[in-house]
């Protein structure tokens, strides 16, 4: 990294912690601490449910989905905007005039005490574990490609959150992130443009997509059924409709954002703003990825991204068989160039049979630089025990810390931090919100001042922090960031979902029966997970149904046996 | 919807639209414009 690249990360960070700071000190309540005495308007909302979403892991991860597996991960997200209407219909008003300052609140007037305090609790472990891996994540991927300490890159990052979460609380999180979103999709929007320039001359920005199509980077809806499949748009219509609405109506650090609004039409503005933006944003950032996976199309990508381990395979007796790898994949990158090159000239050429024959031999050879790639991996296994093998989370940094002019490195990498910090802020603000509101106010220290329940806000937020940085120090790292992260969430969502829409809908059921019937699901999808292939978005379907049906069924029965 | 709670029929309406149901339309649409648009270069590129 050049000074300007420092400078301008550095610069970035700093001014917008400062301002954070300093915009949003002297909170005299816990009204002020966690729902920003209801001062937000929406697009501070709306930025901020954004903000929290976009964790390092949608910078990192996403771009590299795309160059793996093109552009499909977008039907992901086709439940989003479908789920903001539903929410902004049914939960907004309810927590308005309910005045609650955390969802789980509603549980214990719905149902009872135990209720709530699962919930909370449920949430608890789910939002701790994201905390630590929104926190680890980026700090891995950047230790390894640049490497810095490990710890001391989770630890800045935890520190610089800590520092205006800890002060601000709910204002300084929200006030930030307006910020951050902007240096976050001004950053991807310069890459983008960055990428484009670096293509090769005689290769336009249609020749690009042409390119990327025929090699199936294009690859956006799928419409067929598959059960096991993760990403088609039933899963995400559905599956992907289950976790938002679990995600934003249920989730702490997503309800927090939106119950800091001025009303609850600032509030359905807000969310409904992320309903239409949401979709495009995720679209252009795969994109991005696919316009990486062009460039590395006419530029000889390396044979494993993670340059970090590359001395120690050198170094181990695998390294001849590493030089055989790289020497035979230097050799088909060179002849899939000139057969994409042929593709080009056939295209222009309006030469339909050339174009296919020319695809078809792309094709293979893709394949066969897959194959390549695999025994890669395989190689580094073995020369590498402890080293990752899935390389596909470090393409968009590798590529740009490469390739990218000075002071531009800079601004990419800050806008890796903002979106670690954006989203663990909202955690940290969460995680002490119900800690404090949910479990110490409600069953430990029912009579305290508000001073007392700010100071111990203010705690709850340090204390989730240092446990958010030590998990992050000492964790591992599942295959692809982002598909861990929302497999976690799928895991907890379902339950916590049945759980709210329950209490919504279902007037009939309550308390012991839906408690019985919650802890009964999750262990259900629990041994679901471990023990099938089902596509991790349906366990938000399957959660959530369990807990409708056994809630159901348990009340008849309890019902039954009362009469 | 929980009809114990008291929502006010005359709540604020939204920008540009006389309802609510007017700015859903407006999500919901976009949403089907958008994966129309992706399954068109679905299409167009497979």
């Amino acid at each position: 990294m050049s000074t300007a690249d420092w400078i301008v990360l550095f610069g970035t960070l700093f001014l917008i912690v400062a301002y954070g700071v300093y915009k949003t000190r002297g909170s005299r309540n816990i009204e002020g601490y966690f729902k920003g005495d209801n001062s937000m308007k929406w697009w501070t909302v709306g930025l901020s449910v954004m903000a929290t979403q976009a964790s390092a892991i949608t910078f990192l991860s996403t771009p590299g989905q795309a160059y793996e597996d093109g552009m499909r991960f977008v039907q992901f997200y086709f439940g989003l905007p479908l789920a903001m209407v539903i929410l902004s219909v049914t939960a907004i008003p309810i927590y308005y005039h309910l005045k609650v300052y955390t969802a789980y609140e509603y549980l214990e007037k719905r149902f009872d005490l135990k209720t709530r305090t699962l919930a909370a609790f449920l949430f608890l472990v789910q939002r701790g574990l994201g905390a630590g891996i929104t926190i680890y994540a980026p700090a891995i991927v950047l230790s390894t490609l640049l490497g810095w300490d490990l710890s001391a890159t989770c630890s800045f990052i935890g520190i610089l959150v800590i520092i205006y979460t800890v002060s601000g609380g709910t204002k300084a999180v929200s006030k930030t992130q307006k910020y951050q979103m902007a240096v976050m999709m001004g950053g991807m929007l310069v890459a983008a443009f960055v990428i484009i320039d670096l293509l090769p001359e005689e290769v336009s920005l249609g020749n690009a997509l042409d390119v990327a199509g025929s090699m199936g980077k294009f690859n956006v809806v799928n419409f067929s059924f598959d059960f096991t499949d993760r990403y088609n748009f039933w899963s995400g219509i559905t599956g992907g409709l289950f976790l938002a609405l679990s995600y934003f109506g249920t989730d702490q650090s997503q309800v927090q954002r939106y119950l800091s609004a001025r009303s609850i039409t600032q509030s359905r503005l807000g969310l409904l703003m992320n309903g239409l933006l949401k979709v495009p944003m995720q679209f252009f950032i795969l994109f991005v990825g696919v316009l990486v996976f062009v460039f590395y199309q006419f530029y000889q990508p390396p044979l494993y991204f993670i340059e970090g381990n590359l001395d120690k395979i050198e170094q181990s007796s695998y390294a001849r068989e590493w030089q055989a790898l790289e020497q035979q994949h230097a050799e088909t990158f060179a002849l899939k160039k000139q057969e994409i090159q042929g593709f080009l000239r056939a295209k222009e050429q309006n030469d339909q049979p050339a174009m296919a024959s020319q695809k078809e031999k792309v094709e293979q050879l893709n394949q066969q630089v897959a194959e390549i790639h695999t025994q890669a991996q395989t190689l580094v296994s073995r020369a590498v025990p402890e080293a990752e093998t899935e390389d596909t989370d470090y393409v968009f940094l590798h590529f740009v810390v490469t390739n990218f002019p000075a002071g531009l490195v800079g601004l990419l990498l800050a806008v890796i931090f903002s979106a670690a910090m954006s989203s663990s802020a909202s955690e940290l603000n969460a995680l002490a919100s119900t800690t404090t509101v949910d479990l110490y106010k409600r069953s430990v220290k029912k009579e305290g001042s508000e001073l007392h329940y700010l100071w111990a806000s203010k705690f709850f937020t340090l204390l989730w922090g240092v446990i958010a940085m030590l998990f992050a120090t000492f964790a591992s790292l599942a295959d692809n960031l982002i598909e861990f992260v929302n497999i976690v969430g799928s895991i907890f969502y379902g339950t916590i979902l049945g759980i709210f829409l329950v209490a919504f809908y279902i007037r009939y059921v309550q308390s012991r029966a839906v408690f019985i019937a919650a802890i009964l699901s999750e262990a259900i999808v629990i041994y679901l997970f471990f023990t099938t292939d089902i596509g991790f978005l349906w366990f938000n379907v399957i959660g959530c149904s369990l807990v409708v049906a056994l809630a159901t069924t348990l009340q008849w029965v309890i019902g039954r046996k009362a009469q | 919807m929980d009809k114990d709670y008291n929502i006010n029929p005359n709540e604020d309406t939204p920008p540009f639209f006389k309802s609510w149901k007017g700015m859903y339309w407006l999500v919901i649409g976009n949403l089907i414009a958008m994966v129309a648009l992706f399954y068109w270069l679905t299409l167009y590129y497979s």
